[in-house]
This record gives C-alpha cells, structure tokens and sequence, in this order.
C-alpha cells in the first residue's frame, strides 16, 4: 500500500551567528511513519524539529505539511504536538490538567476532556495518579505525561526532541518499547530526534542519519546498519572494521593486500574505497582456511560473545634508550646561579635548520637563581657543528659567565619503515634527569615529545598515524639513572570480531566472511 | 568538611541583640505609662484603648491602609509589564534596565523625595509645563495624588525587581509548549505565565504594602501638613509631643495589621497551589 505523503521539507537553510546549521535539507515523511533524525550533537537534528514545530524560522526553503506550505504557520496553528527535551510540563498544574491543557483551550466540554484524558492516562499506564503533581513525578512518569499531553490533541504527528535522554539506561529501554508499542497504537507519524543509534535502530521505520546540517544517508534501519553510504554512517551506526581497499572491477575488491569477491560494483576501475565488515560478519577458523590470518591482540568477554581484536598486519616498532642520570645542574662558583641542561640526539637535516633557541630548547637549557628561583637568560652558546654525524660539544653560559657543557650527538634518523602496513616511525635516543621524570604529569605524551617519535602514512607523509608508548619500568622507581628502553609503535591493522567462541590472546587465527559480508563505500571527501 | 556550629554563636546573639531588643522596648513601652523605669512599673492598656476610642487616629489609620493598598496596586498594575518587557529582553539589554531601575536607589529617598517637591510644587516644573496648556492653576502639592505619587515612585522597583526575578526564572519551553498545545500568546499569558509569576508578584506586594502603609516622610513633604498618614501620627507622638508610650503602641498595633496582612497574602498564595494539587478539573 502506497503510504501518503505528509510532510515535505524542500531545500531547508538555517543559519545562528553566521554559522550554517542546516545546509539545504530536503525529505519527505510519511504518514505513519517512525522516523528518526539520528546524528551527533550540533548535526542540526533538533532545528529541523524546531522548524518543522514552528518554533524557527526557516532561512531558506519550504515546509509542507499535507500539502500546505507551512512555513509561516505559528505554533499553536500546526497540527503537530511537540515532546520536549526536559518535557517541559506545567508545574502548576496536575497531571490531569497537564493532560487536559490542550483540550482546555480547544474549548471543548468537561465531559469530552474527562474522556480523552482517562483514555490517555490508560494509554500511557498512569491510571490513577491524575491529581498528582507533576513536579514529584519520576522521569518516567513525567515523559510519559508529556507524551499523553501531546496525543490527546489528537496531531497527525508527533515530535519528540530526545525525549529519553534524562531518563537512566534501563527505563530508556522500556521507554523504547513502550513509544514504539504507543506509535502503533495510535498509528501516526512519530518524528524523534535521538543521537544515540540503538534507539534509533530499536523504535524506527526509517533513519536519518544526519552530519553538520546535511543528511548523509534515509533508509530503513537494516539499510543504515548493512549499506551505510559513507564511513562516516557505517562508524555512527554500531560497530564496524573499515578498511581502505581498492576496487578492482565490479564485484572484485582489493584490501590487507588480497583481491576478495564482493557483490558491489558500479565503481570505476582501481578506484580507492572504504570497504565495511561488520564485526559479527567475521568468522573464525584455522588458519589454512582463513581468507585473512592474523594474531589475536586481545579478547573481551561481552555477556553473549567475545569480542576480540584479530591484528592481520603487524603495527610498527622503534626502540629507543632514555639515559636518566641524577643531576645535570652546574652551580657558579660564588653559588649565586645554577645553570642545567641535556645531552641530545639529532638528525642530519633537522640539524641544518636550527638555531640557538632550538638548541636551547632541545637541550632543555636553563639558569636560575637558586636562592630566589628566578630564571636567568642563557646568553651565550657556543658549538660548532658539522653536516654529518658525529658527537659535538656545547656550552651554554649566562651573563655571570656561570656554564655547563653538553653534547650534541648528530646521527642519521632511524625510521621503521613498514611496507606491509604502508606507515613508517621514527624516534630518537635522549637525556633526561631524574627529576624531570618525576615531574612529568602525562609521562606517555613526554616520552613521545622527548624521543620526536612521530609515525606516518609511506603514501603520504603528511598523514600522522598513532603511536603507543611502551616500556617495561617503573617510573616512580628510577631514583638511581641509567638505560632505559622505550618502544614506540602503531597498531598495525586490526579487525574487530564478535564470536562465541572463546580464543586465547596471541593465538593465530584466520578470518573468514561472504562475498555480501563486504560492503563498498565510496571514500568520504573531507572537509 | 568539618562544621564549626559554635562558630555561629555570636552572630546569633549579636542579631538577637539588635533585631529584638529594639523591638521588645518599644513593645514594653506601649504597655506601661510614661516616668516607668524597668525598675518600677506598672502595666496598662489604656494607649490601646485610647488609640481605638479615637475617630480621628482611626480615620487616619484607615486612610494609610487605603492609601498602602492604592500604591501596592499601581505598583503591581505597572510593574508587572515593566517587569515583563524586561525580562523578555536580550541579557544586554535585560542588564542595563535593571540597572536603570535600580539607579534611584543609590540616592536618598528623602532627597529623592525632595526632588519631587522641585516638579510638584506651585510654579515648579510640572505646573509651569501644564500652564503651557491652559490647566496652570492646578494644584498637584499637598494632595493624596502627590502622595501616592511620591510612594509609587519610591518603592515600585521592589515590585518590579521581584516580579521580573520570577519571570526571568520560568522555563522559556513552558511557552513553547503552551504554543504548541494550541494556546495563542494572550492564552499562554493568562494560563502559564502570569500563574508562574504569581509568587514573585506575592512578595513585590508585601515589599511594597509593608513600607507604604508606615511610611511617614512621603506624606510628610509631599502631602505638607494636609495628609497626615498613622506614620505621622507615631513619628509626632515620638518627636513633637514625647509620648513614647503611646507612640509606641501605635507601631505595635501596626505591626499586628501587618503581619496579618502578610500572613493573608502569603494564604492566598499557599491556597492556590494546593488547590492545584488537590482539584482535579
């Protein structure tokens, strides 16, 4: 059966302060339909209901509601009734005359508001409490009070603004049932504005996925959830492995450099793709059968299944040595002025482009007044250095003539580079002094700015990939100096997989899935 | 965190000493006569009994309530929308009217007051202005208009201050969701906004009709020796004719009518609410 169509939305523009919240929306809802504006906060899901409930204005475009352009229609003309956020219930009121509010004002007999509202109460299971006062109410009962105020009105639709958002997680999900159970009940159209994805996927017919004032992909949640458009639906809408691939020809993908069949095409030749696997896609088998192989990095016990994290590629690994010694401070002779700083570890072309402040601040070099702990500036530095490795003093001295001497290794930059998982890192040896580890308040993020340990995309240097930080003492412990070592690294390529078996971490497994389990998207251009 | 009660101590005997002493001085004086020391008194009630024997202190007691009722009612009549413009105004513009309204007050009253003696009085600014139009011979000095100017003026920022405090607390989606229920802007008014307001219109009331009602300096300079108000009355028996006795007596009795009248108003008001809660219709 063809359902009607109720509400248009052409072309919609809104913009606060300059900003464009809404960049052109067009959709249509149908009649009774359970719609879901799903995205993040700030993706202009709550101002498309405003629109459509007549508290905006619209900048730009039309709304039509069974056939009428609407969009200079004031609220209380609408036939559509509004859930707020906060429900938003009149605190001098009961319950009951909450219910009636609108019926009050419609003019219509006591007796036929009596009706409706005893009809609602039932409705909504709170028979019973219609002389209670709405502000000692529960969450619950205030929500679904604000939902009996608004249907008793008896709208074509109804929008609700994440009604469910205040309440805890075990009431929402009742609340799901429960609106859903309601919808088809009264069989209208229910328009819900949620961020949250297992409410949208739960309660609705249709999902609208929306992305900075633009929507990114409509369709039934099964759509959403097995055909997401984009990278961006696939990550909002559960959990999924996205990985680059190439697409070969049609229904021929490539990715974690193996071709796989697939049922997608329309791309064009070698064309770059996002290719999804649902994690529950994903099945395990020894590793002779495995389409992929790979070791199991870690296992999560999820209630139903496991979850684990299955690492085909490798990550990358640089391992670098820290040497703590005790103290690097030079006092003057009269005691005056203490001067401190490092030896350090340096790269032939970075070395080209530095200057005194660099040398300064790589040295960490530094003077002070012991006495009044007042900085004193360093105001003399002297080195000579060479384009090519070697070891090479410095001294740094203040005005007072107080110095110290450190030296400057200059060494050709040791990168990891990873062909397989197509990134490369890099990391320095360093200096450092027992007490600026015991200062360091974020020791992970120090260590990885100490070392320089950067990592990066070999296609383009430009694209940073994460590195973790590793090592094997305790920082709380290292009053005496010496070596340290210290391992950076990435996390190669990993796929998230949900099995009810159990597998035992660092076990080599292989990954196994249908042609249908992959699913091609076009990449997102950014921005 | 650690709670030092004892601490409190000398606050509390330090306001006991001056919010009670005063007044229970002026209350032992009302019951004993004149020339009583603390040592040797007698007690008595006959300033009561002279006080409402008296037409002439009751007309005049009369005529304070009448006029304390008159100035809460202008008060509340054009503060409640000065009150609503301003709290439906931008934050900047919200700011800067309250300070407006509250400038006045960094000054006086008495030299405020003064000041309208300058507009009011024969050949003063307001007349000179009315002659303009034919109608110099006015008299606008030594009325109960001036009066009840003189009050309104002085305590209509309480009203409007209170008033505009609740306006501004309510939650601006009750309006929405009136609107969406159908209600139009003069519905909305009548069933959620002015309902909601009501507490802060309750104490603008009391804020108002306390001062009023004892006020004496208003009708003093503004109303000259023609409108003599009960703040008069207890002002003279203090200052020009030294009863103290009976002078006080007078503050006693009006501080019972006033502390009825908060007590009815505050009534009113808890009767509302819990009729809400209790009708169902």
């Amino acid at each position: 059966m063809e359902k009607k169509k109720l509400i248009e939305f052409r072309n919609i523009v809104k913009e606060f302060d300059g900003q464009l919240v809404l960049k052109g929306i067009n959709l249509d809802i149908y009649e009774n339909e359970f719609v879901t504006l799903l995205g993040p906060s700030g993706c202009g899901k709550t101002t498309l209901l405003r629109i459509l409930g007549g508290f905006l204005e619209c900048d730009e475009g039309t709304v039509t509601f069974d056939g009428q352009d609407i969009s200079k229609v004031p609220p209380y003309k609408r036939e559509l009734n509004t859930v707020f956020q906060k429900y938003a219930l009149f605190p001098h009121m009961s319950v009951y005359q909450n219910i009636a509010y609108g019926l009050k004002i419609k003019k219509m007999s006591k007796d036929v508001i009596e009706q409706k509202v005893m009809k609602m109460l039932k409705l909504i299971g709170l028979e019973g409490y219609e002389n209670k006062n709405v502000t000692l109410l529960s969450g619950g009962q205030q929500q679904r009070v604000a939902i009996a105020r608004a249907l008793v009105n008896e709208p074509h639709v109804l929008l609700l603004d994440e009604p469910l958002g205040a309440l805890d997680l075990k009431l929402r999900k009742e609340m799901q049932y429960e609106l859903k159970r309601i919808q088809q009940e009264v069989g209208i159209t229910f328009i819900f504005v949620t961020h949250d994805q297992e409410e949208a996927l739960t309660m609705s017919d249709k999902i609208v996925v929306m992305k900075a004032g633009e929507i990114q992909q409509v369709g039934t949640p099964e759509d959403i959830y097995n055909e997401p458009v984009n990278r961006y639906v696939a990550n909002f809408i559960g959990e999924s492995n996205i990985i680059p691939g190439r697409m070969i020809e049609d229904r021929r993908v490539r990715f974690d450099d193996k071709t796989f069949d697939c049922v997608d095409f329309g791309f064009k030749p070698n064309q770059p793709v996002d290719v999804v696997i649902r994690p529950e896609d994903l099945d395990i088998v020894p590793v002779s059968e495995g389409k992929l192989t790979g070791t199991v990095d870690s296992v999560l016990f999820k209630g139903v299944h496991y979850e684990l994290v299955v690492e085909t590629v490798p990550g990358t690994h640089v391992t670098v040595s820290m040497r703590i010694i005790k103290n690097n401070e030079v006092s003057s002779e009269n005691g005056k002025e203490k001067i401190s700083a490092n030896d350090f570890f340096v790269d032939i072309e970075d070395m080209k482009d530095m200057d005194d402040k660099d040398i300064i601040a790589r040295a960490d070099a530094q003077a002070w007044n012991p006495e009044t702990d007042e900085y004193i500036s360093i105001n003399r530095i002297e080195y000579d250095l060479k384009p090519e490795e070697g070891e090479y003093p410095v001294t740094f001295e203040t005005a007072a003539g107080t110095k110290i001497q450190k030296t400057i290794f200059v060494v050709n930059q040791p990168v990891v580079r990873n062909e397989k998982a197509g990134e490369a890192v890099s990391a320095f040896n360093f200096f450092k002094t027992v007490d600026e580890i015991e200062e360091s308040v974020a020791l992970d993020t120090d260590l990885k700015t100490w070392a320089n340990a950067q990592g990066w995309k070999l296609n383009n240097e430009d694209e940073a990939v994460d590195i973790y930080v590793d090592y094997d003492f305790d920082p709380e412990k290292i009053r005496t100096g010496g070596v340290y070592r210290i391992t950076f690294s990435t996390t190669g390529r990993e796929f998230k997989v949900k099995t009810t078996d159990y597998i035992e971490e660092g076990q080599e497994v292989g990954l196994t899935f249908q042609p249908e389990d992959i699913h091609v998207m076009e990449k997102m251009i950014m921005g | 965190m650690k709670k030092f009660p004892q601490l409190a101590v000398p606050y509390i005997v330090w306001s006991a000493i001056m919010l009670l002493l005063p007044m229970l001085l002026i209350f032992f004086y009302s019951i004993t006569n004149q020339g009583n020391s603390i040592v040797s008194f007698t007690l008595t009630l006959q300033h009561f009994h002279k006080f409402f024997t008296d037409p002439d202190f009751l007309l005049i007691l009369w005529r304070s309530i009448a006029i304390a009722v008159k100035t809460t009612l202008i008060c509340v009549l054009i503060g409640y929308p000065v009150a609503y413009f301003i709290a439906n105004s931008s934050d900047r513009a919200r700011n800067l009217l309250i300070l407006v309204i509250t400038i006045p007050m960094w000054i006086n009253m008495l030299v405020r007051t003064y000041a309208w003696i300058g507009i009011l009085s024969d050949g003063g600014i307001l007349q000179s202005f009315l002659s303009l139009f034919g109608l110099g011979d006015v008299e606008l000095m030594y009325t109960e208009g001036a009066v009840l100017l003189g009050m309104v003026y002085n305590f209509i920022p309480f009203m409007i201050l209170q008033i505009n405090t609740s306006l501004s607390k309510m939650d601006k989606s009750l309006l929405e969701a009136s609107s969406d229920l159908g209600a139009d802007g003069v519905q909305t008014f009548v069933r959620v906004t002015l309902p909601l307001s009501l507490p802060g219109v309750v104490s603008g009331i009391t804020l108002v009709f306390l001062p009023a009602v004892s006020s004496f300096f208003i009708p003093k300079l503004l109303g000259g020796g023609q409108f003599f108000l009960i703040g008069n009355v207890i002002e003279n028996q203090f200052i020009t004719v030294g009863e103290w006795n009976f002078g006080s007596a007078i503050s006693v009795i009006m501080a019972i009518i006033m502390m009825l009248s908060m007590y009815l108003v505050r009534r009113l008001d808890k009767d509302n609410t819990a009729e809400r809660r209790v009708t169902g219709v």
